[in-house]
């Protein structure tokens, strides 16, 4: 009997506050209902009761959102006032009064709401947070800067105002302080990544490797998923990816990396989404994954790891996923990879399954193979039939290796891919005005053919037929005697663009090659002489800053 | 290949003569305001100014404390390499700006000579970064490195300037045994350290470093200029004041401090501290209560905010002017071994470059001492708040606009200034 009278009274005693709950509930989703529906006038009563129902806060934010619709903040005030004299410190009403007195312009009036509130609550952050974030939001860093040190005096430290003092240092410019106030208010707040994000993305070019450096040397899991997202931001996707590819499943690294691979792809950042896809597909291994990771290697013309993702997934699907999923990716990697043999031969295999459509992509795609491997014959012979259109991609590559470089423009001006090869394409069409050239197109064949030597030679001999273009054919080959390790050679075409093309834009980035490859030997005053001369030569060129810092660490003996 | 790269020069020195703006010129200004690109280079190619004999002027609180050199094609391809903006002008912008400076709280104060500089740091370097080192080599500045030895057997009076960084003169290793007893690092500086106490007739570490810091007592006494930072400001003071007093604990010369030290501490052989308190615990990694911030005691530690520099008298205060020249007067604050002087323990003559508004500390001080002068800086790295032994060293060129690492090298420039009566 007790035990059940107690509990009985349990009941009497919580009835009439549920009541007046639901019955507060219910007042404030009137009032939105009737915001929502723009009713302001039904709205402006609805809100003054959810006031009238002990709900002071919830109802003067819904008056203020109003009447700032209706462009009549100063309709906020007297309710407001009344309010603040029965519950002075109440941080939402007097965060309402500064926002609704500065809305209005009058600095003096929220200057003195501010000092008022101060003066009630002395020890406490609040009164500085509200008002620094607000002079924050309309830009006024200077002033937001006196009332943080206000804080600081009063309260004897900033801790609870890290989140604003980050903000400030944005405003004010100072990333690398920024990105350190951040990082440390995410060590007490997590959910503030996005608001870091947001804030330190704004960071100018010249200030983003301070704000690496910081970020960097934190280990905390917050920091590397900010800096993932910052990178990714500035288009720096892969050192994106390297800054969480460290996360463990501890620190929800499979979701981190599966939202970080949607962002890279959407923004086109290929191999940074592939990276985060097939670490996905290593924590737990799924075919779709893999072949997501496999497709982002193929577009980010990485097509060899695509291979090797495509066999994982494999062996998990059904033949006839295989055929419509599996086959298409792996005819691409193969093709792109110049292995046309083996792609024809997967063809053959399932050509009973095949409708004619899927056949003439295929075949379009083993020609590009063939192209690519230098086979011009048999890519005419896996096209043939086909539209022969002069704004086909293939047919331009196959131009461009009979040294017709009228037609292969056409075909290459909207390229599917911009690979390395395809770009290199391009800036020779579009620096030469010549419809032709032997020497070029066999240039482009040999470095198909994988024959750099003779890729070396045609070039060269390219820039004797193509004055207009002549140092980039210089540059092109000088970077493929580079990547054979033949510094002399590379030297002397360097040495040739200097001389010859000394105002071309290739000459900069000749001294820039010139000096590194002179300090990869240990000669590092000449590689202070190849980087002087281009800093001083050159100085509107976007090589500068990284001469600068090579020029550095050349002059201290320093590894880069 | 010798000829290609006499080419080269010959080439890049007729493309920096020939890229020069106006010929007209005959000076160029280094703007220190906003628009100068790399603030800390610009030191260096001031200082590259004097010591290839040429005069510069400083002008103090114009335009972030411009600095005005000699329109020189060596200069101008200087500042083109490291990238320091300078503004080729005339006699007529010369004037104007005099005229300007003249009329505002900014003065005109000539450099002289690039100033002999010396820094106090031991040969193998420890784990931690030395905020000094690394401002003048960045910025392209010669010193000298001396150590122990130099101190006690050569002639210092030879340099114009000094500096200590994060030395601890109590001679107790910055009490890092507390968590490095066992570290390869701490065992062999500990030993290094030792050897040089022997070499020099000491018995312990702590009685060489008070040996060093008498020194350095005299050598500004007689009229060297002096500049400290981190844990060096803290405990040169205490070594310099504890003359005859044991305040070294007993891992460090086998007997423990003396009880009554805190009495018997002479602070009238102290440059800018007074009555401070001896931390007498051994087991605390705390020297004293001249550090407002404590860093390395958890539960006396302060949170860092940010200092304010105070902007004086160009005219009537060209010293002090000189050593808070910056593009910002408020700055983060940066932890250090010894982060900040408590207010309660200056000397009534130091003079207060930088505050935290409303913190007992202050952040930044400077006094005179005989015939010479000490500049104290609080904290190990500007551009490192929390700077953690181990960590990599701060690379400056991610820093170029540093106002923190300013202050250091406003201090290199001032024993550069021609010497000028102050009025207060």
């Amino acid at each position: 009997m007790k035990s059940g009278a107690l509990a009985l009274l349990i009941v009497f005693a919580l009835r009439p506050s549920a009541a007046a709950a639901q019955a507060q509930s219910v007042a404030v989703n009137r009032a939105f209902d009737f915001e929502q529906a723009g009713r302001m006038r039904e709205a402006i009563g609805a809100w003054r009761q959810v006031i009238a129902s002990g709900q002071a806060a919830q109802g003067m934010l819904g008056l203020e959102r109003i009447f700032a619709a209706l462009a009549q903040d100063d309709s906020v005030l007297p309710p407001l006032d009344s309010l603040l004299t029965q519950t002075p410190t109440d941080k939402v009403l007097r965060g309402v009064q500064l926002r609704v007195l500065r809305s209005l312009g009058r600095e003096q009036d929220a200057h003195k709401a501010f000092d008022e509130w101060v003066k009630l609550v002395p020890h406490d952050a609040a009164p500085y947070r509200e008002y620094a974030g607000e002079l924050l939001a309309d830009g006024r860093a200077s002033a937001a800067d006196t009332i943080l040190q206000q804080a600081s005096a009063q309260l004897g430290s900033t801790k609870a105002l890290t989140i604003e003092i980050a903000q400030l240092r944005a405003a004010l410019g100072l990333w690398a302080a920024a990105a350190a106030a951040w990082r440390d208010a995410m060590l007490a707040e997590e959910y503030l990544e996005q608001t870091v994000v947001y804030s330190l993305q704004a960071a100018p070019i010249a200030q983003r490797d301070s704000v690496r450096a910081v970020l960097r040397a934190s280990t905390t899991a917050s920091s590397k998923r900010v800096l993932g997202s910052l990178e990714l931001q500035w288009g720096a996707a892969r050192d994106g990816w390297r800054a969480i590819a460290t996360l463990t499943a501890a620190d929800s690294a499979f979701n981190t990396w599966n939202d970080f691979a949607q962002d890279a792809e959407r923004q086109g950042a290929w191999l940074a989404a592939r990276d985060a896809y097939a670490a996905m597909n290593k924590m737990r291994p799924s075919a779709a994954t893999a072949l997501r990771a496999a497709q982002m290697s193929i577009s980010g013309g990485e097509p060899a790891s695509a291979l090797d993702l495509i066999a994982s997934a494999r062996a998990e699907l059904q033949p006839v996923a295989i055929r419509t999923t599996v086959l298409p990716l792996q005819i691409r990697a193969l093709t792109q990879l110049g292995r046309a043999a083996e792609a024809e031969a997967l063809v053959a295999h399932d050509s009973a399954s095949l409708d004619a459509g899927t056949k003439r992509a295929y075949a379009r795609m083993i020609a590009w193979g063939w192209i690519r491997s230098g086979q011009v014959e048999k890519a005419r012979a896996a096209i043939a039939g086909g539209s022969g259109d002069d704004e086909d991609e293939v047919t331009a590559w196959i131009a461009l290796y009979d040294g017709d470089l009228a037609k292969a423009r056409g075909g290459l001006r909207r390229p599917t891919e911009a690979t390395a090869e395809v770009l290199t394409a391009m800036a020779l069409l579009s620096r030469t005005k010549a419809d032709s050239s032997r020497s070029a197109g066999a240039a482009f064949l040999a470095l198909a053919r994988a024959d750099s030597a003779q890729a070396v030679v045609r070039f060269e001999r390219a820039a004797d037929e193509l004055p207009d273009a002549a140092p980039l054919l210089l540059a092109l080959a000088a970077r493929v005697q580079s990547a054979r390790h033949q510094d002399g050679p590379a030297i002397a075409l360097w040495q040739r663009i200097l001389t010859q093309y000394a105002n071309a834009p290739e000459a900069a980035e000749s001294d820039l090659e010139w000096a590194r490859t002179l300090r990869r030997k240990g000669d590092m005053n000449g590689a202070v002489d190849h980087l002087e001369h281009l800093i001083l030569t050159y100085p509107q060129s976007a090589l500068v800053p990284q001469a600068r810092r090579e020029l550095e660490a050349a002059r201290t003996g320093n590894a880069q | 290949m010798k000829s290609v790269s006499f080419l080269i020069r010959a080439a890049a020195l007729l493309a920096a003569l020939s890229s020069a703006p106006p010929l007209a010129a005959q000076h160029l200004l280094v703007p220190m305001d906003d628009s100068q690109q790399n603030h800390l280079k610009a030191y260096g190619l001031t200082f590259f100014a004097l010591k290839a004999g040429d005069k510069a002027e400083w002008f103090l609180n114009y335009r972030g404390g411009s600095f005005l050199l000699p329109d020189d094609p060596a200069l101008r391809r200087k500042a083109a390499l490291d990238g320091v903006t300078v503004l080729p002008i005339d006699d007529g912008a010369v004037a104007a700006a005099r005229k300007e400076i003249a009329a505002g709280n900014m003065d005109a104060i000539t450099l002289e000579k690039a100033p002999h500089i010396a820094i106090y740091a031991p040969a193998k370097s420890p784990p931690w970064d030395d905020a000094v080192t690394l401002a003048l080599k960045y910025a392209g500045i010669e010193y000298t490195q001396i150590w122990d030895d130099e101190i006690l057997k050569t002639d210092i009076s030879k340099f114009d300037w000094i500096h200590l960084h994060h030395e601890d003169f109590t001679g107790q290793e910055n009490k890092l045994h507390l968590g490095f007893r066992d570290a390869p690092w701490f065992i062999e500086q500990r030993d290094n350290d030792l050897a040089a106490a022997q070499r020099n007739g000491f018995s312990n570490i702590p009685a060489l470093k008070k040996a060093v810091a008498g020194r350095l007592h005299d050598f500004v006494d007689k009229g060297g200029f002096l500049f400290a930072m981190c844990g060096a400001t803290e405990t040169l003071e205490l070594a310099m004041a504890a003359l005859n007093v044991d305040i070294a604990g007993p891992f460090f010369d086998g007997t423990p401090m003396d009880p009554d030290a805190d009495s018997k501490m002479d602070w009238t052989r102290a440059f800018a501290f007074q009555n401070a308190h001896l931390e007498m615990s051994p087991g605390v990694n705390a020297m004293s209560d001249i550090d407002g911030h404590q860093v390395n005691v958890p539960t006396r530690r302060q949170p860092l905010g940010q200092f304010t520099l105070f902007n004086f008298s160009a005219k009537f205060d060209p010293v002090a002017s000189m050593l808070v020249q910056n593009h910002r007067q408020v700055i983060p604050d940066f932890y250090g071994v010894t982060t900040s002087f408590n207010k309660a323990v200056l000397k009534p003559g130091d003079v207060v470059l930088a505050t935290e508004d409303g913190a007992p500390w202050v952040k930044y001080l400077h006094g005179d001492y005989g015939k010479g002068s000490w500049t104290y800086l609080g904290g190990h790295d500007p551009e490192d708040p929390q700077h953690n032994i181990g960590a990599l060293p701060t690379d400056l060129s991610l820093h170029p606009n540093s106002p923190g690492y300013r202050l250091i090298l406003n201090n290199v420039l001032f024993p550069a200034a021609k010497k000028k009566p102050l009025k207060t």
